[in-house]
């Protein structure tokens, strides 16, 4: 690993500064799961690494019907995914935390960070897509709230500009009745990357899918949900709904699937996690 | 630079200067002796570096050792009182849950922080638990039955 500078600021007001100040130079150490890896491979190599956890009210999980659930920067997956809170209002995003990595891995890291390192395959994606979840970012121009749905901009890459960082998640409280599920097919069961991510949710009447793994970012279908909408679920609307996936997708092969293999999975995943949100679980 | 950290370590209280680009991992082995945890990939798949930080199991790998600056670290080091073994440390002797034994250390880690959070987990809760920790030698069956085995037994140590 190259040599760097450690900084560990302990305001959000010191840590943006010297973000503007180094600008690329600097990099963001929160859980250093992927940070870490990437500086031991060489893959990034900064002068300034600046530590977040020092940084106090950033390290917690709220929730309230009004505010909806606000996930701090530094709170890390199993603390998401044990999060009584969670698991009662927002079990689908419990389920989705725990499919991530090891359970060492989940120790350290972040919600924010998995969202923040934007890979397409980002396991946290897909059911924070269909629950509309908002991104909270603060900069040496002030506070300002995106849609998660326009934070990623293409592989590994996301919108935040020199001297941005993201404090947390919001996810919006669901008002109706609602099921949600998050399916992933990886080689294997545990420690795996996503070979397709799927989560859908069902909103009373209304179905919304995300699709992560399957294009350079994690996407929301919302072709699909046009197509599913005052739509009586059967064979005919399924097959159909798996078809328009694979229309709004562009996946790729790689070391872990063909892209003639994922194309497959998707329209397997789709179709499963319709019906299994709308209760009938025999896919 | 370095930096000065000050930590716990197997209920010791240590004062070091450190690297920034040092992983927890190589403090551990090389400035420390504390050899038990390996280094099998480095990249957080294999859980041969395993150690507790504040009593959580973390990839030693993963994290720098300027990051353990006021933590509290148990390694595999400090698990016996230099004259008894840990209970799950007896039980993968009796179990025979040990091959080549480069896993080991690890996965006694990762068992010790799941019998600490629950004492009584089901085979399926093991399996989840070390599912971070690979065997090559892929003894896991004893290995499960040995923590198994000590959950049994009350689970205490």
């Amino acid at each position: 690993m190259k040599k760097f500078e450690y900084l560990k600021p302990d305001s959000i007001k010191e840590t943006i500064s010297i973000l503007s100040q180094f600008g690329e130079k600097a990099q963001i150490l929160n859980g250093g799961t992927d940070l870490i890896v990437e500086m031991r491979d060489k893959v990034v190599q900064p002068e300034y690494v600046v530590d977040i956890k020092a940084i106090p009210g950033i390290d917690k999980i709220t929730y309230s019907e009004q505010d909806g659930l606000h996930i701090g920067a530094t709170v890390t997956l199993n603390e998401v995914s044990d999060s009584k809170i969670v698991q009662e209002h927002y079990p689908i995003l419990a389920e989705a935390c725990k499919t991530v990595g090891s359970y060492q891995v989940r120790n350290r890291a972040t919600l924010v960070g998995n969202i923040c390192n934007a890979s397409p395959a980002a396991d946290t994606a897909p059911p924070l897509l269909v629950l509309e979840a908002k991104v909270n970012i603060v900069g040496s121009d002030g506070e300002k709230t995106i849609l998660l749905n326009q934070f990623f901009v293409g592989v590994k890459k996301n919108i935040l500009k020199r001297g941005e960082i993201v404090t947390s998640v919001t996810v919006p409280h669901v008002e109706d009745e609602w099921t949600g599920v998050y399916l992933k097919q990886g080689r294997r069961k545990d420690v795996d990357l996503a070979t397709v991510g799927v989560a859908v949710v069902c909103i009373r009447d209304e179905i919304r899918i995300a699709l992560g793994a399957v294009a350079p970012t994690p996407v929301r279908a919302f072709k699909t949900e046009a197509l599913l909408r005052g739509k009586t679920i059967d064979e005919s609307i399924l097959e159909k709904a798996g078809k328009s996936a694979l229309t709004e997708v562009s996946p790729i092969s790689d070391v872990r699937s063909s892209q003639e293999y994922r194309e497959e999975i998707i329209k397997v995943l789709v179709r499963r996690a319709i019906l299994q949100v709308k209760g009938v679980c025999n896919a | 630079m370095k930096h000065k950290i000050c930590f716990t370590i197997n209920r010791e209280v240590k004062e070091v200067e450190v690297e920034p680009n040092k992983t927890l991992l190589k403090m551990l082995r090389e400035d420390l002796d504390l050899i038990g945890a390996k280094e099998g990939c480095g990249a957080g798949e294999c859980g041969a570096c395993t150690v507790l930080v504040d009593n959580e199991p973390v990839n030693s790998c993963l994290m720098l050792a300027v990051e353990v600056d006021e933590k509290e670290i148990l390694t595999i080091e400090g698990l016996s009182d230099g004259i008894n073994l840990d209970s799950i440390q007896e039980s993968f002797l009796k179990h025979n849950a040990i091959q080549c034994g480069y896993c080991t250390p690890g996965m006694v880690m990762s068992a010790k922080a799941l019998l600490s959070r629950n004492p009584h987990p089901t085979e399926e809760v093991v399996k989840e638990a070390l599912a971070g920790n690979l065997c090559r030698c892929t003894g896991y069956q004893r290995i499960i039955n040995a923590v198994l085995d000590v959950a049994k037994k009350g689970g205490k140590k």
